[in-house]
């Protein structure tokens, strides 16, 4: 893992960073996509207690199989979105399938999870510097043009769709988890593995497929957000610290609390970056020490429950 | 009073004169004096890690170590820089500052426990590396650089330690100061855990609930271990600041924090002298891979998770007979 | 008899749920007194507020006159109320002879610097601990199963090792959440043999939380009843089974604990 402050997701530049509406569209659009990073990240830790070190590589490698396939082979980039979800989520299964339950069985602690999730994010760090190597990498714009309002809120029409695009996931995975039957088995799951169990749920497989959502929920935002920030090796660590940042805003495990927890970070940096962007890097400073004298106040975050 | 069996005084023995005669006898006579600097670096790595194994005994998993390090290494340059001070003082003092830190962040994180505690360990690595990007003590992304070599000390005339700047080799010096504190390092890790404090610690890191039940002054006990964690850390992070010369902002960062956490893991949590043995394995195990170019890092990270799949709990756990944290 | 611990109109308040309302009872010193009540009818958050594993919204508890409510759990323990789990709340990786040996906490003599640096004191303390330990391991018949892990055990050593635990810290009072909480009519004999054992030849105080209500009549000094939150009844077990307030709560809540 790198870190280096604000390479992340969606830090880059800002339109006409006065003006109040611009501000609040940057947060939507910056908390959309952060809300999808946490989803997947929350989604695994509540089925499995893991904390998916590797969460932001897998978000990167969506960004690159979106590259391949759109900007490289010139393909639909529809289809370079389907194939970013279809490989992540083939990658969790198997991830899960083969290293963590094993791992999980074996171990006298949970905490030897974490070893191996970082081990991951180590490894595809590996796999994705000798494959696409270091540089940047962009794609061509997937629409041109730009949203003006009078010059009071400007923004890319690539921009506005790709928040469009994120805010519809967001919201069809809720409904996924609220109606459909692997839904309401994966939320069973997460409450009480052991209740889930004796009401028939299978378990291990349930938890592969969760796990598998999770890692495609990460590459479905990588392939979003190449079209815009592009995608580079080195994004892969601070996006997964943001990540833990937002899932513990809003409490761990919990689906609303990481949709808030995005939302929250995301205007956070939509403001800092507005007044604060001459003083460097102050903005994430602040974000971080405010995180934990939030956090020391209500450990639980916003929709945890409480405990301890 | 330590009573050790037979097995143990022999193995220690081995040990001692590994670390202090055959070692630097055979780098010596091979002129690998490079070798130096890697064993100085092992063996500061796990002084650091130490700590992070400590934290662990309470049942929190620490990724918060590096910026301790950090605070350590900046503490002792900024001491020996801009006021003067000999670098033998600012050692302990750069120990003690951070572990006065450890204290004010520990009161509140310490109450998040699991995942929560990682996280936010993790968070606090990346906080601190920020900090000293913005503070103009620290001297910005600049860093501060052209630490002086550590002086001399001596005593009514007499010179316990040579000014390190006049000597031959200094790495060697280097290596022999590292070892020395290593050595107090795990002794005093060793005395813990079999000591009063390491039952208490493991009370509470099976129960909290229970332990605070039987009169165990839990908060306390966390601070406690927490702080001697970060003393650890910032000890470990002075002297690298020594020996480079220099200290920036990126010295230490959130994957040198993951790092002391997976020599830990590595090692193996149950035993005390696992942080030792996981830092020698990761670092050299990097170290031979470098053969491999560009496939280092492919190699490196297949392996820990090939280990992690078929050792789960550690190297240590091989041996059969527990040591340290099993009584 | 003078009240040793003194429960004086306490309250709690979940939102606007009330767990407890204005309860108030004495505890004499050397009684076994057993708190019952339906489900849901507030004994353990009664049971928490007493050990101070909660704190209270209004009223107090005092032992010896002192108020021991709204402390941290550790300071109360020290003054020698020491509360129970059940069995799922052990140390797990500790036999029962160093689960026994490290609750004695609260005997030592020693600093921790003492004993990081092997003390005198230190070493007296170990041995001591020691001791105590073998002592209380015939006391409880455990010697069978003093060297094996607590993971190991079966469940019905489980609540006996909690009961060890607690009694290795010395206590004046011990609190204990349901005892006999799923264990059959033997275990259930064993188990009140036990605690009468505790109370009678260590002289503590025993105050108890149970949903069995054979066990309780059988042991109990008196009892408290609560229902919804509020105390309904106390007095001796004769007393309490010939209440009709008592009967028509166990009546009315169609639970399968009328075991009366």
């Amino acid at each position: 893992m790198t870190s280096g402050p604000g390479c992340g997701a969606g830090a880059a530049e800002t339109f006409g960073r006065d003006r109040m509406e611009q501000i609040l569209a940057n947060g939507v659009y910056l908390g959309a996509q952060y809300a999808m990073i946490a989803l997947g990240l929350t989604l695994i830790f509540a089925l499995m207690n893991v904390l998916n070190f590797a969460h932001g590589q897998m978000y990167v490698l969506g960004g690159f199989v979106t590259y391949t396939i759109y900007g490289q082979l010139g393909l639909p980039f529809v289809l370079a979105l389907m194939m970013s979800c279809a490989t992540l989520f083939i990658l969790g299964a198997l991830i899960e399938k083969f290293l963590f339950a094993p791992v999980i069985k074996r171990s006298s602690r949970d905490e030897s999870t974490m070893l191996l999730a970082a081990g991951l994010a180590f490894f595809f760090d590996a796999v994705i510097l000798l494959l696409f190597g270091e540089k940047q990498r962009g794609v061509p714009k997937i629409v041109n043009g730009v949203f003006n309002w009078d010059f009071r809120l400007i923004m890319p029409y690539d921009r506005i769709l790709i928040c469009v695009l994120a805010i519809l996931s967001i919201v069809s995975f809720i409904l996924f988890m609220q109606y459909s039957k692997t839904g309401r088995a994966l939320r069973a799951l997460a409450q009480d593995r052991t209740a889930a169990q004796l009401m028939g749920v299978n378990v291990d497989r349930f938890s592969m497929i969760g796990f598998a959502l999770g890692a495609m929920l990460a590459g479905l935002v990588g392939g979003l957000l190449v079209t815009i920030t592009g995608v580079n090796l080195g994004m892969g660590g601070p996006t997964s610290i943001k990540a833990f940042m937002m899932v513990m805003i809003g409490g761990a495990g919990v689906i609303s609390g990481a949709i808030w927890g995005g939302i929250i970070l995301g205007f956070m940096e939509a403001f800092g970056l507005a007044y604060l962007a001459q003083y460097g890097d102050i903005t994430y400073l602040l974000i971080f020490v405010s995180l934990m004298i939030f956090l020391a106040i209500r450990p639980q975050g916003l929709m945890g429950k409480p405990w301890g | 009073m330590i009573k050790l069996s037979m097995f143990q005084w022999v193995g220690l023995a081995i040990f001692f004169l590994g670390v202090f005669v055959i070692v630097p006898m055979m780098i010596v006579s091979t002129g690998r004096t490079d070798l130096f600097f890697t064993l100085t670096s092992v063996g500061l790595l796990a002084i650091a890690s130490a700590g992070v194994w400590l934290t662990f005994y309470i049942g929190r998993i620490n990724i918060g170590q590096g910026a301790f390090a950090l605070l350590g290494a900046y503490v002792s340059a900024i001491l020996v820089t801009k006021a003067g001070m000999s670098f033998w003082l600012s050692l302990p003092l750069a120990g003690l500052f951070a572990a006065f830190v450890a204290v004010l962040i520990g009161l509140p994180i310490l109450r998040l426990r699991g995942v929560y505690f990682a996280m936010i360990t993790l968070v606090l690595t990346q906080v601190f590396t920020l900090t000293a990007l913005a503070l103009p003590i620290t001297n910005g992304a600049k860093g501060i650089t052209s630490i002086p070599l550590p002086g001399a000390v001596s005593i009514f005339g007499l010179t316990l330690i040579p000014d390190f700047a006049t000597l031959e080799n200094p790495r060697q010096a280097f290596y022999f100061t590292t070892a020395i504190l290593m050595v107090l390092t795990y002794a005093a890790l060793y005395r813990i855990v079999n000591s009063r404090l390491g039952h208490l610690c493991r009370s509470m890191q099976q129960n909290e609930e229970l332990a605070s039940s039987i009169g165990v002054n839990i908060s306390y006990i966390r601070i406690l271990i927490f702080a001697i964690s970060s003393f650890f850390g910032g000890i470990g992070g002075a002297m690298f600041g020594s020996i480079a010369q220099s200290v920036y902002p990126s010295s230490f960062q959130v994957a040198d924090s993951v790092n002391f956490m997976l020599n830990c893991f590595l090692g193996g949590l149950g035993y005390v002298f696992g942080p030792m043995l996981g830092t020698l394995v990761l670092y050299f195990g990097w170290d031979l891979l470098f053969e491999l170019g560009k496939y280092q890092m492919l190699v490196y990270s297949s392996l820990l998770i090939i280990l992690m799949l078929f050792l789960p709990n550690g190297l240590l756990s091989l041996r059969m007979r527990k040591s340290g944290g099993q009584k | 008899m003078s009240a040793l611990l003194e429960v004086r109109h306490v309250t709690k308040k979940f939102g606007g749920l009330i767990a407890n309302n204005d309860i108030s009872f004495d505890v004499k010193e050397n009684e076994i007194l057993s708190v019952i009540g339906p489900n849901g009818a507030g004994k353990s958050t009664l049971f928490k507020m007493i050990s101070s594993f909660l704190p209270t919204t209004s009223g107090e508890v005092r032992y010896k006159g002192e108020r021991i409510s709204n402390l941290k759990p550790h300071v109360v323990a020290r003054k020698g109320i020491v509360r129970t789990f059940q069995e799922t709340t052990i140390f797990k990786s500790m036999t029962v002879r160093e689960s026994i040996v490290v609750a004695q906490h609260l005997r030592a003599k020693a600093s921790l610097a003492g004993y990081f640096w092997g003390s005198k004191t230190a070493h007296e303390d170990v041995e001591s601990f020691g001791n105590y330990a073998d002592d209380l391991i015939d006391f409880l018949g455990m010697a069978e199963i003093a060297n094996e892990q607590a993971s190991n055990l079966p469940q019905g050593n489980l609540r006996a090792l909690g009961i060890a635990i607690g009694l290795a810290t010395d206590p004046k009072v011990l609190l204990l959440d349901e005892p006999f909480a799923g264990m059959n009519h033997e275990e259930t004999m064993r188990m009140v043999d036990l605690i009468r054992k505790v109370r009678d030849e260590r002289g503590v105080t025993v105050l108890l939380v149970e949903h069995d209500m054979p066990a309780v009549m059988k042991i109990s000094d008196r009892i408290v009843v609560l229902n919804f939150g509020e105390k309904i009844a106390e007095g001796t077990p004769l007393e309490i089974q010939n209440d009709e307030r008592v009967i028509e709560a166990y009546l009315g809540s169609a639970d399968d604990e009328i075991g009366m």
